[in-house]
């Protein structure tokens, strides 16, 4: 539920006058200095958007503005260098499956090394919490007895380990870091650390060093750890709203719910699921389960920041579509959930809570 | 694989065995009409038991492969929709104009049923005899 | 805050070490009086029930078998301390009572009589004495609440148990799927539909038409007072999932005045078969039935 109200937050905030507005029209002062094409630069700001979205809860303040012009740099470097597959293809970017390179098995070599050479970089202590905790699958209860600390300190000492270990990894993968300010900029960044990021100036130093600038896309571009009573998935192409409504199912039953009802929050989901692909590309759907005195439920959250509804009214009519769909997507869900708000600034994104409880 | 498709007499027998993202559907959906061409069915019969979930993508994915089936001249059946699902295709306001049989047994007899009538000329003795071929 | 507790305490400890003994002599000495009269003072709480009307659905017989139970439990509790026998019998004796329409405050009602007369009892006894009273009362009212408490909990308990008990068997007697022949369903929805129930009965419908292999579903809502428009929507989602199932569903019992609910929510009632009476739908089905068996018989 943490995690819920963690989204609600993040949301208000970004949507705050001096947020998200003036994000946009700084990423597209850097983008547009880079890139002709108006569609393209549509694209890539709508996408540094989404990025930024899912990266901000982990910054400081002063670090989001230097990390979206960072962000935005990379997107059109990448650009350029797909440039030849098409402005119109400019998705597929994005599409694990479409990145899949013939030399697979050498890649996947490399990697196993990295990851081998990060964990030595690792010490001793943290490296052995951390592979019984992940490899061994021991739980934070019983390695925190054996280690006469407390669970929370174990999952605290992890997350930090993790932190350590996707920057020496990238480093790895990389060259040396540059400077002495690189490493501990990564690592505050790596672990969402928000106090050290401003100790560090981490934001003037991404704006500075094109390494760490370089680094803290891949840093960022991965799949939140989720806790048992939260699924956190990145919607971006087909594949993930079975990944999404089958995990939101199983948090269902898990929550009590009968097979019948599972199944309709789980085809909610899916079609909230699919809007984040057809229409803004890039989101993030958390299902929770949720209470509220006696009463459990699961809530269901779907955010993107893609050009956002002009008419919501007309976008619940049954029928109503954009994309030669059937227009059940949203007043379906509605019907097949308890509460359903959507909220979407045009232009910025759309966000949908639906809830769902328990007879 | 994920689907199967299998022949039997006039008939083909496609059957999913594991959720289907988007463009699997789709890939499935033109798989299967183009079988329907090469192998002169005349009725198909898709099993959908294995779906735990059919929204309206999916949904919408089987009414227009059942519609380019009868233009490529095939009938269709969707069989094995569980009760769940069921229930919430309707509650999410599909109309899913399709024809649904129970098991693959149902969806084989229905199939039976209306291609026979259409061989015969729709008698009542004609489609006894088509059943019996 | 827990400073001048402490020295409050070891100011008791010096003065008043002797008294909890004497405390300790106190409970049997009651214990004893409240046996010795035991006859007495359950006649006088008799005549108290009766004077406040409690227990009327009981016969005065009944009441005074009871009410020695009670007595009994009671000073035992006083005695012993522990609530657990009179806690079974509580249970026991809502069990008794509950279907013969007693209510709770009538059960809480007889327990602070008999805590009143007791409590009175023992004032008469040691009036003389303020002191020793004092003590007394200290002893008794504790536990004396504390009975009335567990009565009145295990009594409440009870009634919630056999309420859902009660609840579960009639939702249940109430949506039967009953299969009349091979193939053939038939759901007679008999009361008020509610959401719930609606929800409940379409999923027991689905499950049945896939449990017994059914083929045509007959729905008879005869038995239905009325109707309002989320029920009516219900209906009409029961018919098109079975339907996805590969049920036809028939409709039986249609009063005018649902028809015209359906008709308003726009419901298209052509493209639901409808037929007047549960015969006649079974018939109907039987023949969408016979016409199928006859082919597969002939082929």
């Amino acid at each position: 539920m943490s995690a819920g109200r963690e989204v609600i937050d993040q949301d208000a905030r970004l949507d705050g006058s001096d947020g998200l507005a003036e994000l946009t029209g700084l990423i597209r002062r850097v983008v547009a200095g880079r890139v002709d094409s108006r569609e393209a630069v549509d694209d890539i700001v709508q996408e540094t958007v989404a990025r930024l979205l899912a990266a901000s809860h982990r910054l400081d303040g002063r670090a989001v503005g230097p990390y979206a012009v960072v962000t935005a740099r990379n997107l059109v470097a990448s650009q350029w260098r797909r440039a030849d597959t098409g402005m119109r293809h400019a998705h597929r970017l994005f599409d694990p499956r479409a990145a899949v390179a013939p030399d697979e098995a050498l890649l996947e070599r490399e990697e196993a090394e990295a990851i081998r050479s990060a964990l030595d970089r690792l010490s001793p202590r943290e490296r052995e919490v951390l592979l019984a905790h992940e490899v061994h699958g021991r739980d934070t209860r019983s390695l925190a007895d054996e280690l006469h600390s407390t669970p929370g300190a174990v999952a605290a000492q992890l997350s930090r380990s993790r932190a350590k270990l996707r920057v020496e990894y990238l480093i790895e993968l990389d060259r040396e870091p540059p400077t002495g300010q690189c490493r501990p900029v990564l690592l505050s960044l790596s672990a969402g650390d928000k106090r050290r990021q401003s100790e560090l100036d981490a934001g003037y130093h991404l704006l500075d060093c094109g390494y760490c600038a370089a680094l803290s896309e891949p840093l960022f571009d991965r799949r939140a750890a989720a806790a048992p009573d939260e699924v956190r998935v990145a919607v971006e192409v087909d594949a993930d709203i079975v990944v999404v409504r089958q995990r939101g199912r199983d948090l269902a039953m898990q929550a009590g719910f009968s097979a019948a009802e599972a199944t309709m929050i789980a085809t909610a989901v899916s079609e909230i699921a699919r809007n984040i692909v057809r229409f803004a590309r890039r989101g993030e759907v958390t299902v929770t389960v949720a209470t509220d005195g006696d009463a459990t439920g699961v809530t269901v959250v779907a955010r993107d920041a893609g050009p956002g509804i002009p008419d919501i009214e007309r976008a619940l009519e049954p029928g109503f579509t954009t994309y030669g769909g059937r227009g059940l997507g949203l007043p379906g869900s509605r019907r097949l959930m308890d509460e359903f708000v959507i909220v979407s600034d045009v232009g910025r994104g759309t966000t949908v809570t639906m809830t769902k409880w328990r007879r | 694989m994920f689907v199967s498709i299998l022949r039997q007499g006039d008939f083909l027998i496609a059957s999913i065995h594991t959720a289907l993202d988007d463009t699997e559907l789709l890939r499935f959906q033109e798989d299967l009409v183009t079988q329907i061409g090469t192998s002169r069915a005349q009725g198909i019969v898709i099993d959908v038991a294995a779906l735990d979930v059919l929204d309206s993508f999916a949904s919408s994915a089987l009414r227009d492969l059942a519609q380019m089936a009868r233009l490529r001249g095939a009938a269709t059946v969707i069989v094995g929709i569980q009760p769940d699902v069921a229930f919430a295709i309707v509650r999410l306001g599909m109309e899913l104009d399709i024809h649904t049989a129970l098991g693959l047994e149902e969806g084989l007899a229905y199939l039976e049923s209306v291609t026979s009538g259409n061989r015969a000329g729709g008698s009542a003795l004609g489609a006894l005899r088509g059943v019996d071929r | 805050m827990a400073e001048p507790e402490l020295d409050d305490e070891s100011e008791l400890d010096d003065v008043e070490r002797a008294a909890p003994r004497d405390d300790h002599r106190l409970l049997p000495a009651l214990v004893a009086h409240l046996r010795e009269h035991r006859t007495e003072l359950r006649e006088e709480w008799e005549r108290r029930i009766e004077t406040t009307h409690l227990l009327q659905a009981m016969t005065p017989h009944e009441v005074g078998s009871e009410t020695t139970s009670v007595y009994d439990n009671y000073v035992e509790v006083l005695e012993t301390g522990s609530v657990d026998a009179l806690q079974r019998y509580a249970r026991d004796l809502s069990e008794r009572i509950i279907p013969r329409g007693v209510e709770t405050h009538e059960v809480v009602g007889i327990v602070l009589l008999l805590r009143d007369v007791l409590a009175r009892s023992l004032f008469l006894k040691y009036h003389d004495d303020f002191d020793v009273l004092n003590r007394v009362l200290d002893a008794y009212e504790p536990a004396a609440n504390r009975i009335a408490n567990t009565v009145a909990v295990s009594f409440v308990e009870e009634r919630e148990r056999i309420i859902r008990q009660q609840q579960d068997a009639i939702r249940e007697l109430s949506t039967p799927v009953l299969q009349v022949r091979e193939r053939l369903l038939i759901l007679p929805i008999i009361g008020v539909l509610d959401s719930q129930r609606a929800t409940q009965l379409t999923d027991q419908l689905l499950r049945g038409i896939r449990l017994n292999r059914a083929r045509v579903v007959v729905i008879d809502i005869t038995g239905v007072p009325d109707i309002d428009t989320t029920v009516a929507n219900h209906i009409v989602e029961t018919v098109d999932a079975s339907r996805l199932m590969g049920a036809s569903v028939i409709i039986t019992g249609l009063s005018p005045e649902i028809a015209r609910t359906l008709v308003t929510i726009g419901v298209d009632l052509s493209k639901m078969n409808t037929i007047g009476d549960l015969q006649g739908g079974i018939e109907e089905a039987e023949r969408q039935l016979g016409f199928h068996v006859t082919r597969s018989e002939d082929s």
